[in-house]
């Protein structure tokens, strides 16, 4: 674990130069827009090369094991699940402030000091605010546990320049199946690019995966990412969510909210398989 | 009573009270989460109240 010592400061810094040549042709995930972000062009994401935040705070919903977690938002995502509960900043994330680096180092320091144990990098999407992240980083002056709090959908270039510079992923597993993936989450080929980097995140450092149980999607998507964590990483850590927000205007989202039966079954079949949960 | 749904903007809230009673704030901010907190004061997800003070106002443009 690297707790953003000096060194990590040191690799955010020098990273902060590749991530940036990467927007000039940006391929950041497998959307591969291949715009130039720094240029003013913004693709799927609807981001150029300004940085935006829409909120910071302390949060105490996290896994016991992160709170207090000091979370900032970036504004802007690569995916567009139906259920997002922060979409009105993915959809039009220029409506954010840009952030100032300077300000923000700042106001990690300051609540860490008021008890914030991790720092938590989350959305919209970090990957797609890479140089961004890279910027916070390396301005960072206290060690904290930084928290990638990421829908892993992303290209290998994210996970090369985040490389050890993270100490938890909070990585989301959402759909089971391509299917779903592309109806709930606008995503194609998801399963293939989130297993890769899940793969590639507990090589590197410590993994929560983090499953939100969604109404009627069991047998299609809790169950085989269940299989698939049993198979390929039985150790790793397991988070399921029971919180699932209807969208009001759903197509393809289910409408109602989880059944407290749908939890438990959840939670007895993550059991079965022998999953770690974490609260 | 519109047809038509809301959607939120940025910027915006959302709070829902269900027919159970239930009271669903969507990724509240600090403010939101202290009034909650004062309405459910043992729900573990809201910050404790001693470690409440003093923390400032959020930066961004939302509040």
């Amino acid at each position: 674990m690297n707790d953003m010592d000096s060194v990590a400061h040191k690799k955010a810094f020098e990273r902060i130069k590749t991530a940036r040549e990467a927007l000039a042709n940006c391929n950041l995930c497998p959307r591969q827009c291949g715009v130039d972000r720094t240029a003013g062009e913004k693709g799927y994401c609807g981001l150029d090369d300004t940085i935006r935040c829409f909120r910071e705070l302390v949060y105490y919903g996290e896994e016991s094991e992160l709170i207090p977690s000091h979370q900032i938002h970036f504004a802007g995502c690569n995916l567009r699940c139906e259920f997002c509960v922060v979409s009105e900043w993915n959809e039009e994330p220029s409506a954010a402030e840009e952030i100032n680096f300077d300000d923000t180092a700042k106001k990690i320091s300051e609540r860490q000091s008021q008890g914030a144990k991790t720092l938590n990098l989350l959305g919209g999407e970090p990957a797609v605010n890479l140089h961004g992240v890279l910027e916070l980083l390396s301005r960072l002056d206290s060690g904290i546990r930084v928290v990638w709090n990421s829908n892993m959908y992303y290209n290998d270039i994210v996970d090369k320049l985040m490389a050890g510079l993270v100490d938890v992923y909070l990585a989301d597993f959402k759909c089971g199946n391509n299917n779903c993936a592309e109806v709930l989450l606008g995503a194609r080929n998801y399963i293939e690019v989130v297993k890769h980097n899940i793969l590639n995140a507990v090589k590197n450092a410590d993994v929560i995966i983090r499953h939100v149980v969604i109404p009627g999607h069991s047998k299609c998507c809790l169950k085989p990412t269940f299989e698939w964590l049993a198979a390929e990483i039985p150790d790793v850590k397991l988070s399921l969510r029971g919180n699932y927000v209807p969208p009001v205007s759903a197509t393809s989202a289910p409408k109602e909210y989880l059944k407290p039966d749908d939890m438990q079954c959840a939670v007895e079949l993550a059991g079965n398989m022998r999953l770690k949960l974490v609260k | 009573m519109k047809n038509k749904h809301y959607k939120r903007k940025p910027g915006d809230f959302e709070i829902r009270i269900l027919n159970s009673g239930k009271v669903i704030m969507i990724t509240p901010d600090e403010a939101l989460m202290e009034i909650a907190r004062v309405v459910e004061p043992n729900n573990c997800a809201l910050p404790p109240q001693m470690e409440i003070k003093d923390v400032g106002r959020p930066t961004s443009k939302t509040n």
